[in-house]
């Protein structure tokens, strides 16, 4: 049983680091509707500049992490400069190129000696007052859920945020520039400057995941930050529902759900109907069951599970 | 220098087969389907399923692999994309992206994630040339390049001499007119899924031949793939052959070129002997990609739209 | 005279070998609707996108309010005060009517993040006075019933009053409407004459394109002919519409003349 707790633990926490992607994709997409197919370059740069900074130039973590953030911000807003001159479907391949080569750049350089960076990744990344709390005495599972509430609290203030700005008049162009330029442009918008702003904002959230996870995970390495991570946050947004920031976070539940199963699913296949399955095998089944489910929810769910809401005009 | 050529010419080849496809579904239906690639590994592990598991001789297997593969192609768009024409390309994007993962994870989930082979023996020529170093060739490469160039010709003939081949640029210029004049453009639409995943399957077979199969041979090439069918223009299979020389030229000239001198002429303080590392083979074609879109969005050849 | 509001002097344009517009001048001055007419492939499309700054031409000024905006961007034409609607393209159609409208004003302190966070109060008091402006150009449109409404459900007819309206929100200077009544039935297309008139009389300037030559009749105070990318008549549309030149090219049709 406390297994399962422990489980229950990592589940939420690396749920809710998911959780802030999903949103930051939620308000690029959902609001914006820019197709950004390269999600996952903002975490892996957030991950990997607060690492360097922490690890190698001895930042404090709060520091390094908002760097991270900045950084990511900064590269969304090179990132949009292009939607100006690009169709929609262009923009969005150079999207998955773009992040492929942030891959491949951190693939390839090696951070500080031969024995950091590069395909073996960097580790023994601080955690956030790990120290005293072993000073205090406290066991890893104390630890665990101090982190887990660090990671709710950051995921509250990202819906709360996100909530915040959906409402805004700035959100309201950004919706108009989902279907097309021209009656934005025609009414006098900048339409660049907020597919920019728009770019930033998802960039600055998903950065500041990234740098949760490189300081919980302890570790990363260019493979964490693969193609398919940026499929499973578009899983998260496209089931939860675009436009409906609540429904990012029951799509990135369901989907983090699905994907973590692994741990528990074959062990019940086998204490129920006695099938033993392998768990490489599962692995790749989880990813295809995920698959299944999104190809079914646009065929025959388009708008997710929880659609976006109409907005009343208050009387 | 000719090794370099060399290896170029096979990959143009490995990559032309592939890139037809996706520039012709792009070109007629609007959309990148990701999951194209994946016809690629399909094709590739159906010929060894039937040749090394069942014994077949290797040329039969991968014939009946490839045709199996394109009515595959057809039953994809049976099953998903015919249902979502009206839908917004987005959503066809990510329905393929799902496609491609359920695809490539199945594969993996059947024949595990190691790279197996069509356990020919090896061979490897050494031919002398008028350059100081001998060209090594193997005779399965010399099989990639000869048919994809036979299935080029072919394409070539059909796209030009044949009824369908005119009902199928008709159909890519303007669908309703196609339609209106009598063509069957569904049917059509069927040809053009059978012929891409057809194609995608024989160049899957040849890089297996070549290299390895594996369950991500496919997907793995999905931005070099793009990047020559958008370099070439998309909806252009001409285009597309032209894009796949391009990308596969840059990717192994990058690593062949001492960019010491180069440097040094640009003014940069740089040794005699500057090499790009491997690792940054895969990264010529993505930087490529987004230059020709910033520079050319409309390809080389010009886009069919 | 005092000087036209808008003022399009020599503008040509060419699409590879076609020549959409040869050289086409007129002036526009305020205080009047102008309705701009011609067959098919006359190029008062082009023309309209290169005043608009949608399209560049290859020569020939354009001058609105005493400024040069022959190479200024959409946004910025739009900033100056002349604001067009779209044959096809219509509103955003998952906003709702009334979101739509709240679009439209220029000029909004919500659309900046230092406002949103400093001056929220600001804001919000903005977003009222918009939103009771809305509500008063809704009712002129008769679209009040529908502000809750998503723009993508409301008719052909009504799409094009809201587009109305929601260029009104803009407050521009000159409204460019192209082809406000196409594809309308008589009764709205009546209804759209009518507030287009009402609102011409409270000092709103129109320039129109519209093939519908009743409904040209009945709105217009003058009216340019363009016939294969040039003026071929200018005047008040009931001589103009009499001109035998000008019913040659309509009933000629695109078919004789080189297309563009």
């Amino acid at each position: 049983m406390t297994g399962f707790i422990e489980f229950l633990v990592y589940l939420f926490t690396i749920g809710g680091i998911w959780g802030m992607l999903s949103l930051s994709l939620n308000v690029q997409f959902g609001i914006a509707g820019l197709i950004n197919l390269g999600h996952v370059a903002f975490f892996m740069l957030g991950a990997y500049v607060s690492t360097i900074l922490v690890v190698l130039n001895g930042w404090d973590i709060t520091f390094g992490i908002f760097a991270g953030g900045a950084a990511a911000a900064a590269f969304g807003m090179l990132m949009a400069l292009p939607t100006a001159r690009l169709q929609q479907d262009y923009w969005a391949i150079s999207t998955l190129a773009v992040a492929e080569i942030l891959r491949i750049f951190f693939l390839n350089t090696s951070l500080d000696g031969p024995y950091v960076g590069q395909a073996l990744g960097v580790s023994g990344i601080p955690r956030p007052l790990r120290d005293w709390f072993n000073a205090e005495g406290y066991s890893n599972a104390a630890y665990n859920w101090f982190f887990l509430g660090l990671v709710m609290a950051c995921l509250l203030a990202t819906l709360l945020f996100c909530l915040w700005l959906s409402r805004t008049p700035f959100a309201r162009t950004l919706k108009a520039l989902r279907e097309d330029d021209a009656v934005p442009l025609a009414l006098g918008k900048r339409v660049s400057s907020f597919r920019i702003r728009a770019m930033a904002i998802g960039g600055a959230i998903g950065g500041l995941a990234g740098g949760l996870f490189a300081h919980y995970n302890a570790f990363i390495e260019p493979e964490y930050f693969r193609p398919i991570e940026t499929f499973l946050i578009w899983a998260m947004v496209i089931l939860g529902g675009a436009g409906n920031m609540i429904g990012s976070l029951v799509g990135t539940l369901l989907v983090m759900t699905l994907y973590n199963s692994s741990r528990f699913v074959p062990g019940w296949l086998n204490d129920l109907f006695g099938w033993t399955i392998d768990g490489r095998v599962y692995g790749s089944l989880r990813l295809v069951l995920i698959g299944v489910i999104i190809i079914l929810v646009i065929l025959y769910l388009p708008n997710g599970l929880l659609p976006e809401r109409r907005r009343k005009s208050a009387q | 220098m000719l090794q370099v050529l060399f290896d170029s010419l096979i990959r143009t080849a490995e990559l032309s087969l592939l890139a037809v496809g996706v520039t012709m579904t792009y070109g007629m239906l609007r959309f990148a389907n990701f999951a194209h690639l994946e016809f690629a590994a399909i094709g590739a592990y159906l010929a060894l399923a039937l040749s090394t598991g069942a014994g077949l001789p290797l040329p039969i297997a991968a014939a009946l692999a490839i045709a199996v593969t394109g009515f595959f192609g057809i039953a994809t768009d049976f099953v998903i994309f015919r249902r979502l024409r009206k839908a917004a390309p987005i959503m066809l994007m990510i329905a393929s992206f799902a496609l491609g993962i359920v695809i490539r994870e199945t594969i993996r989930a059947i024949w595990g994630p190691s790279g197996q082979s069509y356990g020919l023996p090896l061979v490897r020529w050494r031919v002398e040339t008028w350059e100081a170093r001998p060209l090594f060739i193997t005779p399965y490469q010399v099989t990639v390049i000869v048919s994809a160039a036979v299935a080029i010709v072919a394409f070539y003939f059909l796209l030009s001499r044949t009824r369908l081949g005119v009902a199928m640029r008709g159909t890519a210029e303007n669908a309703p007119l196609a339609q209106a004049s009598g063509i069957d453009t569904n049917g059509v639409i069927r040809w053009v899924w059978f012929i891409g995943a057809a194609f995608a399957a024989l160049g899957g077979v040849l890089v297996g031949l070549n290299t390895q199969v594996k369950p991500d041979m496919g997907g793995g090439l999905i931005i070099e793939v793009f990047a020559a069918a958008i370099l070439g223009g998309i909806g252009n299979p001409y285009g597309a052959m032209l894009g796949a020389l391009i990308i596969a030229v840059a990717e192994n000239a990058t690593l062949a070129i001492n960019w010491g001198p180069v440097l040094q002429w640009a003014g940069f303080e740089a040794g005699d002997f500057v090499f790009i590392p491997t690792g940054y083979k895969a990264a010529a074609a993505f930087v490529l990609l987004i230059l020709a879109l910033l520079i050319r969005p409309q390809g080389l050849l010009g886009a069919k739209r | 005279m005092t000087e036209p509001l808008l003022s399009i002097r020599g503008i040509e344009k060419r699409f590879g070998g076609l020549v959409a517009l040869a050289g086409v001048s007129m002036d526009v001055p305020a205080g009047l609707v102008y309705g701009l007419i011609g067959p098919n492939g006359s190029g008062k499309t082009t023309l309209f996108n290169i005043v608009s700054g949608f399209m560049r031409q290859d020569a020939g000024t354009v001058t609105f309010d005493g400024r040069d905006i022959g190479r200024a961007s959409p946004h910025k034409v739009a900033r100056l005060g002349l604001c067009r609607t779209f044959q096809a393209t219509a509103c955003p159609t998952r906003m709702t009517v009334m979101e739509n409208m709240l679009l439209a004003p220029q000029d909004q302190l919500g659309e900046g993040f230092v406002n949103l966070i400093t001056r929220p109060h600001r804001v919000r008091s903005q977003e009222k006075a918009y939103r009771e402006r809305a509500r008063e150009l809704l009712a002129i449109v008769n679209l009040a019933g529908k502000a809750d409404e998503y723009a993508g459900s409301l008719s052909g007819g009504q799409k094009k009053l809201l587009a109305l309206a929601q260029i009104l929100m803009a407050d521009p200077k000159l409204i460019l409407l192209d082809e406000p009544v196409a594809g309308v039935n008589p009764v709205l297309a009546e209804e759209i004459a009518g507030v287009i008139r009402r609102l011409s009389g409270e000092g709103r300037n129109f320039l129109i394109v519209e093939h519908n030559m009743h409904f040209i009749r009945s709105t217009c105070d003058r009216i340019s002919v363009l016939d294969a990318g040039r003026v071929i008549a200018e005047g008040e549309p009931a001589d103009v519409l009499g001109r035998e030149d000008v019913l040659r090219a309509y009933l000629a049709g695109p078919a004789t003349r080189p297309a563009a």
